[in-house]
């Protein structure tokens, strides 16, 4: 008989997702990451990318360039338990893996009989149309440019997202029945007026489209590139000559891109120069490594101060800068120091210092520059019906940001227009089986991506992809990695007959005698007041936020009073929906 | 009141000299030093010598257990720190112990640096930096016969010698981007190649590294520019960079090394930074240094054991003594002739 499934939607059940799933939790979209990777680990491929593809709409694109917050927040990263897993890398082979069948997902609810228009076919756009369509939404996405994807399909170069991946995953989302309409920009060709009238939700989403100028002297002269605008045109395509030295001025993506871009055009003496440190960047440290590999310098601790010439670019005078306090976010504001001034010469300089909406012809209130004021929670205007979403409301993000909030903001467009809720967080518990996790897969090595080699191969054009996947060995090995954190263990305190022989078995301090559990308002476990005092213990339990879920105290427990328990937070369809 | 506990980790010249200042100067403090490895205080300089078998394991010490007990230095050795809570003031140790401390100095030296381009072949190359790593070289040398340095950096001149006069044949790859600590230029390298050859050693000078090979046990077969070959072991000597991984998440200020003023202070009160793992900013040469060396070490330990005392001297350098290493500052006190 199989197990008996409760689905609950109690505070401390959520709670406890929060803190014993960190990966999961520590990502936007909510990835039910362990479960992918079991699947995986299983050579359940399709089922992987499913898993995936619910949550986050673009397991492909992801699996390539997802900043990956999870894995700086995985178990398995914990000081003296190695290094995070490779999740990123598993959904990529998840993608690689499965057998190519691109396939839309259907209408799940029967057509609401409301339409909704979408501006900007970014992935906000693209998850928002996507979740409104599935439950019954006539969508058009109206989008300025040739193609679909924004910044997936014109700032992210090739060599890191190959168009045919993108594209393959942009037709499985319109393939639930979204009509794209590109080369529109409202605004300009079609007044935003229009679309209100003829629609009963409009969602913007048109991203961040107008480069931070360093405001520093020099700063127009030919030789300097706005790294957004130089990114854009190699995506579309068009080939710069940039000279032997380049200078990238910025710490984050784009810079990156900038960098080795520039390398792949032919220039020769490539770095990038960073107000702060190596330590404070965001891009991940996969690509901070291979940008080393290709040859790009990091120049940290300098700020620019004016750009030379005579005419033409000659030089960048920089200060450098020192660490100041640490800020709440965990970065230190940094200082200029005085009297510390220096010259670096270059043919070229890419200023990649970020972005910022670009404010278009629409009603509704806005702020003192011009951009539409919205509620981040909400998503809502001043306009009834008129929504804001992405990197628009945000400023600049990340992808799996862009379509977490992308889809929150479908929802609420659906709840705002039916007064029905569609789609809901639920946490699944089911009684399982010890699985065959062995301990000596928790001291496998994290498995490295192959990438193109020898690194020249990689400078023959602009497209050919670094990271060529996991061969499905790799593959594996890597998920086995995974501790599976979405299994609870715990001791019935019934039939426990205090032996401690799990206490002497586990790998690290999970399993406590306590006085007394702390608990919140809402009735989760949130610590544990120890004691070594025998008198004083009244219970002996697992902490699973310390739990690598090894299994090793089931092993031993002479009583068989420990049992293990999947606990998943998952995303299910409310009955209620029309 | 309790007395104050003062914490040094890294059992090498900057931490020896830090610890000795703090208990000359501070007598009733607790001075506890701590260091990863298990061997006590020793001179890296003649590990080449060891492994070329002319000097004992006892003549590479400088200073015996007993008289860190003698001094009042409370020694932990074999003991490694994994995280320093600045805010908290605590260290945390690998054994999962946590350490109180009122001031802490960080001379965790450095580590052998391996440029980016070869991290790939890691696993295929040796380097030299602790004792133990001598050990493992002496254990595996006598079972081969030619051994290939790459890199050029001080240490990788003294190993050539040590492998010579064991008896081996050395092939060497000159790196222009190893550490040297001054860039290779051509009449340089004319220089270092013609001695080396008048030494029997074979050298190749700016050829691409193509690929290495595990194979069998005592073979990794090499591609350099055209030529193939075979080595029984590979030595990797591209110099040394701060050793603060570790410190990743503890909010000390980072960049290659550990962030400090030129009082050696880390912007925390009572933390400081000393020998091979600070990095320094200096007004005068208006950049950040890092320095190598067994003299630098000592000074620099001394000043920030007398400035977490409650001086504020500042660290002098001297412009002459740095070299630019890819695009740092290098400040060493060590030289010496091949
Ligand atoms: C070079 C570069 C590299 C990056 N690399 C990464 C990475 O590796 N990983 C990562 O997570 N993030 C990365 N990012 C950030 C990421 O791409 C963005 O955060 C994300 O795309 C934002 O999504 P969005 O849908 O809000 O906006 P966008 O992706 O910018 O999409 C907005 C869309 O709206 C369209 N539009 C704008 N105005 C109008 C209008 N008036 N009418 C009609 N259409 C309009 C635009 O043409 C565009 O298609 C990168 C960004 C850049 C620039
Ligand atoms: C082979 C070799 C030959 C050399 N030859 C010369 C020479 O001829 N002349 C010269 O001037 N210089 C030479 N040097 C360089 C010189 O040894 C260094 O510059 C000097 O030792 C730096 O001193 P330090 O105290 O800053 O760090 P180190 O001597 O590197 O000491 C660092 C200490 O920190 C400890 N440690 C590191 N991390 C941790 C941790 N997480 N927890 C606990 N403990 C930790 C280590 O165990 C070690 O005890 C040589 C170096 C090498 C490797
Ligand atoms: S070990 Fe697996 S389930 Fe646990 S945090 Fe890491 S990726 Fe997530
Ligand atoms: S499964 Fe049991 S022994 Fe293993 S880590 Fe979890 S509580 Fe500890």
């Amino acid at each position: 008989m199989p197990n008996p499934v409760i689905y609950s939607k109690e505070p401390e059940d959520f709670y406890y997702m929060d803190v014993n799933v960190p990966c999961q939790s520590a990502c936007p979209a909510l990835t039910n990451i362990p479960a992918y990777i079991r699947a995986l680990y299983e050579e359940n491929f399709g089922r992987s990318y499913e898993i995936n593809r619910m949550a986050n709409i673009f397991p492909g694109v992801l699996g390539r360039i997802c900043s990956r917050p999870c894995e700086a927040k995985c178990r398995h990263g914990e000081a003296e338990l190695g290094r995070p897993v490779n999740i990123c890398h598993i959904k990529r082979s998840a993608a690689d893996l499965r057998d190519r069948v691109s396939s839309s997902v259907k209408r799940i609810f029967s057509p609401t009989g409301k339409s909704v228009a979408v501006i900007g076919s970014g992935p906000a756009g693209l998850a928002a149309a996507h979740d409104l369509s599935t439950i019954g939404f006539s969508v058009t996405v109206f989008e300025a440019l040739d193609h679909p994807g924004g910044m997936l399909r014109y700032g992210i170069p090739e060599f890191r997202l190959p168009r045919e991946i993108l594209a393959t995953e942009i037709d499985q989302i319109l393939g639930s029945g979204i009509t794209l309409k590109t080369g529109i920009k409202v605004g300009t060709d079609v007044p935003m007026e229009d679309l209100m009238t003829g629609h009963d939700a409009v969602l913007v989403s048109t991203g961040c489209y107008e480069p931070n100028q360093l405001n520093i002297p020099g700063e127009t002269m030919p030789g300097v590139y706005s790294g957004l605008q130089f990114m854009m045109d190699i995506c579309a395509g068009q080939m710069p000559d940039l000279g032997k030295r380049v200078l990238v001025l910025g710490a984050g993506f784009t810079a990156f891109d900038c960098v080795r871009s520039a390398l792949r055009l032919g220039a020769e003496e490539v770095a990038v120069c960073l107000r702060r440190t190596e330590e404070d960047l965001t891009v991940t440290e996969d690509e901070i490594f291979e940008t080393k590999r290709e040859g790009v310098k990091i120049h940290s601790l300098m700020v620019s101060r004016r750009i030379m010439g005579n005419g033409v670019v000659e030089g960048v005078e920089f200060m450098r800068t020192r660490p100041g306090e640490l800020r709440p976010d965990g970065k230190s504001e940094v200082t200029p120091i005085e009297g510390s001034e220096f010259t670096l010469p270059t043919d070229a300089v890419i200023v990649a210092t970020g972005q910022r909406p670009q404010p278009f012809d629409t009603p509704g209130d806005k702020n003192n520059h011009g951009l539409l004021q919205a509620d981040s929670a909400s998503f809502r205007t001043s306009l009834p019906g008129l929504y804001v979403t992405g990197d628009y409301l945000t400023g600049p993000s990340t992808v799996i940001e862009a379509v977490a909030m992308g889809r929150k903001a479908a929802e609420r467009i659906a709840r705002d227009l039916t007064d029905q809720p569609f789609r809901e967080k639920v946490v699944r518990l089911e009684d399982t089986l010890i699985t065959d996790r062995q301990r000596a897969w928790d001291f496998l090595p994290r498995q490295e991506m192959p990438t193109i080699e020898p690194v020249e191969d990689r400078f023959t054009g602009m497209t050919g992809e670094v990271e060529t996947g996991y061969s499905p060995d790799l593959a594996e090995t890597e998920s086995k990695r995974c501790y599976l954190c979405y299994l609870h263990y715990e001791i019935d305190l019934n039939r426990c007959i205090y032996c401690r022989y799990c206490i002497d078995v586990a790998p690290r301090d999970c399993i406590k005698l306590v006085d007394r559990i702390e608990t919140n308002t809402s009735g989760a476990i949130t610590g544990f007041e120890e004691t070594s005092n025998w008198e004083d213990v009244n219970a002996i339990v697992i902490d699973n936020t310390r739990c690598i879920r090894c299994g090793e105290c089931m092993r031993v427990c002479p009583v068989d009073c420990i049992s293990v328990t999947r606990v998943e937070l998952t995303e299910r369809m409310n009955e209620k929906g029309i | 009141m309790s007395e104050e506990h003062f914490v040094v980790i890294g059992n090498g010249p900057a931490g020896n000299q830090a610890a000795q200042t703090l208990k000359e100067k501070a007598p009733e403090a607790r001075v506890t030093l701590i260091s990863k490895e298990r061997e006590g205080y020793y001179k890296p300089c003649l590990l080449p010598e060891y492994m070329a078998g002319k000097i004992s394991e006892d003549q590479i010490y400088l200073s015996t257990v007993d008289a860190y007990k003698e001094k009042g230095i409370k020694l932990r050795s074999g003991q490694e720190v994994v995280d320093v809570k600045p805010r908290r003031r605590e260290i945390v140790l690998d054994h999962k112990e946590v350490l109180r401390f009122d001031g802490l100095i960080l001379a965790v030296g450095g580590r052998p640096r391996i440029p980016e381009p070869l991290l790939v072949f890691r696993d295929l190359m040796m380097t030299l930096k602790t004792l133990e790593d001598a050990k493992t070289w002496i254990e595996k040398i006598s079972r081969v016969d030619r051994v290939l340095i790459i890199g050029g950096d001080l240490t990788s001149l003294a190993v050539t010698k040590a492998l010579i006069a064991l008896g081996k044949e050395v092939y060497f790859m000159l790196d222009e981007n190893a550490f040297w600590p001054l860039r290779c230029n051509d009449d340089m390298f004319q220089d270092v190649s013609d001695r080396l050859s008048k030494r029997g050693v074979k050298t190749f000078y700016n050829c691409k590294l193509n690929s290495m090979a595990q194979r069998s046990e005592h073979a990794v077969e090499v591609r350099v520019g055209d030529d193939i070959f075979e080595a029984g072991l590979i030595g990797a000597f591209f110099g040394l960079v701060p050793n603060v991984g570790f410190l990743a998440r503890s909010g000390l200020p980072l960049d290659r090394g550990l962030l400090v003023n030129e009082t050696l202070n880390t912007g925390f009160e009572g933390i400081y930074a000393t020998g091979d793992c600070a990095q320094v900013f200096h007004p005068e040469i208006r950049d950040y240094w890092v320095s190598i060396g067994h003299d630098n070490a000592k000074a620099l330990g001394r000043t920030a054991a007398l400035n977490l005392l409650g001086e504020r001297r500042p660290v002098d350098v001297a412009t002459e003594s740095l070299f630019d290493v890819q695009g740092i500052k290098v400040n060493t006190s060590w030289w010496m002739e091949f």
